[in-house]
């Protein structure tokens, strides 16, 4: 156990290196120039460059990676070109509304898909299992943001149920700004509710034509027993994997959500920060969510441990 | 738990989310297109940064309703020496700062000083001006080494402004945000909002600048990029002002009980930026046959799609400004494609490509190039249409090897010497002799009745050796809350006299 877990933390170690690496390399690939958005439309261009200068993006690029790297590993990861602040402290103020996204969505997802991904699989061919199986299709089909639009128009706007966009404004509360995600949690939680159904209902399938569930029938338990805490129980493996992905992808991937709705988080930043060329928010988010998604998947392997008492390491 | 027990609770949950607190009276919410990423004006060409930052910080200068500069920081217009080349400027007497110190002679001296060295504006006329001095505890005098009538126009606008700061905070880089204005920063989380509140020890100016009665509480400035969200949360209350709006949700705002629709008319001009500095467009003869070839209407018909928000108008300004002229306009909208075969017969034309440069980050921009390319096509020309995002637009347009033509749009400024691409050190390069000629006299020239008749001859001489093309004008569309007064329709709109109507 211990030289698994040994393995996996230099495996992180090399996967963040890299990312860090291809982060720095990929943006500065791309063209466009902060210094240039930060002026504004008539800036000359002896100005661009004199910003350029302060903002030390004139130096030689093995100079500029350097710098980087040397800094990296002292847990800087250098200042937003346009919000002049550390990368980690924009990076924490992000953190909030995206976490908390993440984690509505994936409860609202979890509500809507183990239920009935346990139910359609009980009940396989049946009306329910075919309207599951369609509603999980159009789900998966249908865009966020366009969901999101939809709620937004007919929900916010229309209806005034919820607030339209934002996180509260100033001096907002916390259950204030939590009223504003629950639009957008909805939104995001269908869309990867699919997913989870879909994975849920095919491994409950495969589980509940096992013999040792005929057995437990056959000693006389009663069905809800057999398959929520023998059949369940076995089908977990997959399903975790799947909700640990999920919730990876949703901490880093609420880009077009957040974008609708115009919450403040990582997805929203790092869209700006794009568009911006701010380079160090960028790098920062690139590493962050690559930290995350390895984390995520070793916690995912660890709860295997936990489910199933066959696994070892 | 039952079905019905689960509608009920769910319907719970659902009356508790809306019944979210009102928003705090006397506040003013604005939904603007991105964060101002700096609340220094003087370094900042942006129109978001203008809008928020003229609540804060003010000029010796402005202008009033109709565009004409009136005092603001200064205590009366400036007395002009008989060679046109002294302004000497009283102040106003005890105009307090954010800070609680008091503007004099030495802070207006060294934020003018500041601006010649890092703004815009400022840099350019730099070179024109002799000296800046204090010459009294309430007066500066500014000393040029020629006449230049466009000065004051300078020292009022609020882009690439000429902010009055405090002696003690000016450094080329200002951490601090103190002004003189009605509102103060009270806080800026990037990405969510600017919060302004009140200054309650506003020296209001005199009545030419208009009115600013610090009527609202608070001002808060959202940035909401996506143009869908800015409508949406103007449309559910969420928002008071929304500026910068698809025209395609012009008839959805007017129809709303909550919110009406502003429509600036006109706003603004979109053009055709050419590059006299390097590549096909340098030889006069291609550009004319460009300006010949474009559909002028066509053009805007596909970037706005509906009359009610575009002109098919040559003049460099629209009729009712002074500046208006119909000079060199016959050349305007030709649509020849013929005209245009034969011009590019005289320039030998080889059939290198056209490259036009833009993007999607105004999808006007884009449309009308698509328009203009097949026109083009038609007319004999090559055409490379480079579609980036605005990052990249931005830095490739300052490399004149990149680029033939790059789209672009600016409103109306109250000053045409405001136009930077009529000046020859812009990066278009426009350096035509004559051109020059005109637009020296125009700048030395005090008389505003001879001004105009000379921004006549520069409007002939655009129209005549193609310096741009300019293709219609256009109107913006913003929108308010039903109720909302006080807020004068503006590209840079103000909101210190917002208020609900009784």
């Amino acid at each position: 156990m211990r030289s698994y877990l040994l393995r996996r933390l230099v495996g992180m170690i090399v996967v963040i290196f890299l990312v860090l690496t291809i982060a720095f390399v990929l943006v500065r690939l791309a063209p466009g120039d902060p210094a240039s958005l930060m002026l504004g439309p008539d800036a000359s261009p002896d100005e661009v460059a004199a910003l350029r200068g302060r903002l030390g993006l004139d130096r030689p690029i093995l100079v500029q990676y350097a710098t980087f790297l040397g800094n990296a590993l002292q847990g800087d990861l250098g200042r937003s070109l346009f919000f002049n602040q550390p990368v980690l402290t924009v990076l924490a103020n992000r953190a909030e509304p995206t976490i908390f996204l993440a984690l509505f969505s994936l409860m609202v997802a979890l509500v809507i898909a183990t239920p009935v991904g346990i139910w359609a699989a009980y009940r396989r061919g049946s009306f329910l299992d075919q309207a599951s199986i369609t509603s999980a299709m159009l789900a998966a089909s249908v865009p966020s943001f366009l969901t999101g639009l939809i709620f937004q128009r007919y929900l916010a706007t229309d209806l005034g149920w919820f607030p339209a966009s934002g996180y509260g404004g100033a001096g907002a509360d916390f259950a204030e700004r939590m009223r504003h995600l629950v639009l957008p949690s909805i939104t995001l939680g269908i869309t990867n509710s699919a997913l989870i159904l879909r994975f849920t209902r095919a491994s409950m399938l495969d589980i509940l034509g096992e013999d040792y569930v005929r057995t437990a029938r056959a000693k006389g338990m009663t069905e809800r027993r057999v398959v929520l805490r023998h059949a369940l129980k076995n089908a977990g493996i997959p399903i975790i994997t799947v909700i640990g992905l999920t919730f990876a992808l949703l901490v880093s991937g609420a880009v077009v959500t957040e974008r609708v709705f115009n919450l403040p988080g990582m997805g929203n930043l790092v869209v700006n920060a794009v568009l911006r060329r701010d380079y160090p928010v960028i790098q920062g988010t690139l590493i962050v969510v690559a930290g995350l998604y390895v984390l995520v998947n070793l916690a995912t392997d660890l709860l295997y441990l936990v489910v199933d008492k066959r696994v070892r390491y | 738990m039952t079905f019905r027990a689960t509608c009920r609770a769910s319907a719970a949950v659902i009356a508790l989310c809306a019944g979210g607190p009102l928003a705090a009276q006397g506040t003013v919410d604005v939904a603007i297109i991105g964060d101002p990423d700096t609340f220094d004006p003087m370094l900042s060409t942006k129109d978001v940064v203008s809008i928020v930052t003229q609540h804060v910080v003010e000029t010796l200068y402005t202008f009033d309703e109709g565009w004409a500069v009136v005092p603001l920081l200064a205590a009366d217009m400036p007395a002009i020496s008989e060679d046109g080349t002294t302004y000497t400027i009283p102040l106003r007497e005890g105009v307090g700062f954010h800070d609680g110190s008091t503007m004099d002679s030495a802070d207006v001296v060294a934020s003018l000083e500041r601006w010649k060295d890092v703004a815009s504006r400022g840099i350019a006329i730099a070179d024109n001006i002799v000296r800046i001095e204090a010459t009294g505890p309430h007066e500066v005098a500014i000393t040029l080494d020629e006449p230049y009538a466009p000065l004051l126009s300078l020292l009022a606008f609020s882009n690439s402004a000429a902010a009055i700061y405090p002696e003690e905070i000016i450094a080329p880089e200002i951490d601090q945000v103190v002004g003189t204005g009605p509102y103060r920063l009270q806080a800026h989380e990037p990405d969510q909002y600017v919060q302004l509140v009140r200054f309650e020890d506003y020296a209001k100016p005199g009545t030419e600048a208009g009115e600013r009665n610090q009527t609202p509480d608070e001002i808060r400035f959202v940035p909401v990029p996506d143009t869908n969200t800015r409508i949406e949360g103007l449309l559910s209350g969420q928002f008071d002002y929304a500026d910068s709006l698809s025209t395609e949700a012009y008839d959805r705002i007017a129809a709303s009980d909550v919110a009406e629709p502003v429509l600036l008319e006109a706003f603004g001009w979109p053009v055709f930026a050419v590059n006299h500095k390097k590549g096909l467009m340098t030889d006069p003869n291609i550009r004319r046959a460009v300006q010949a070839a474009l559909p002028y209407d066509d053009m805007l018909f596909a970037a706005f799609g509906d009359e009610k928000f575009f002109q098919t108008d040559g003049a460099l300004y629209p009729e009712g400004w002074a500046w208006h002229s119909d000079a060199g306009t016959e050349l305007y909208n030709l649509n020849d494609p013929e005209k245009a075969a034969e011009y590019l017969e005289q320039a030998g034309y080889d059939g290198q490509p056209l490259r036009i440069l833009t993007s999607r980050q105004y999808e006007f921009h884009y449309q009308m190039a698509e328009v203009a390319r097949m026109a083009l096509e038609m007319a004999g020309f090559s055409v490379q249409l480079d579609v980036v995002d605005w990052a990249t637009l931005a830095q490739n347009r300052d490399n004149p090897d990149l680029w033939d033509i790059h789209i672009t749009h600016s409103p109306f400024l109250p000053e045409p010497a405001l136009t930077s691409s009529l000046f020859s050190t812009a990066r278009e390069g426009w350096d035509d002799p004559a051109k020059n000629e005109i637009l020296d006299r125009f700048t030395a020239e005090t008389d505003p009745e001879a001004r105009q008749a000379i921004y006549a001859e520069l409007q002939q001489r655009v129209f005549e050796d193609v310096g741009m093309i300019k293709i219609g004008n256009f109107n913006a569309l913003q929108g308010k809350a039903r109720g909302l007064e006080g807020v004068h329709p503006s590209p840079w709109p103000a909101f210190w006299n917002a208020h609900r109507a009784e």
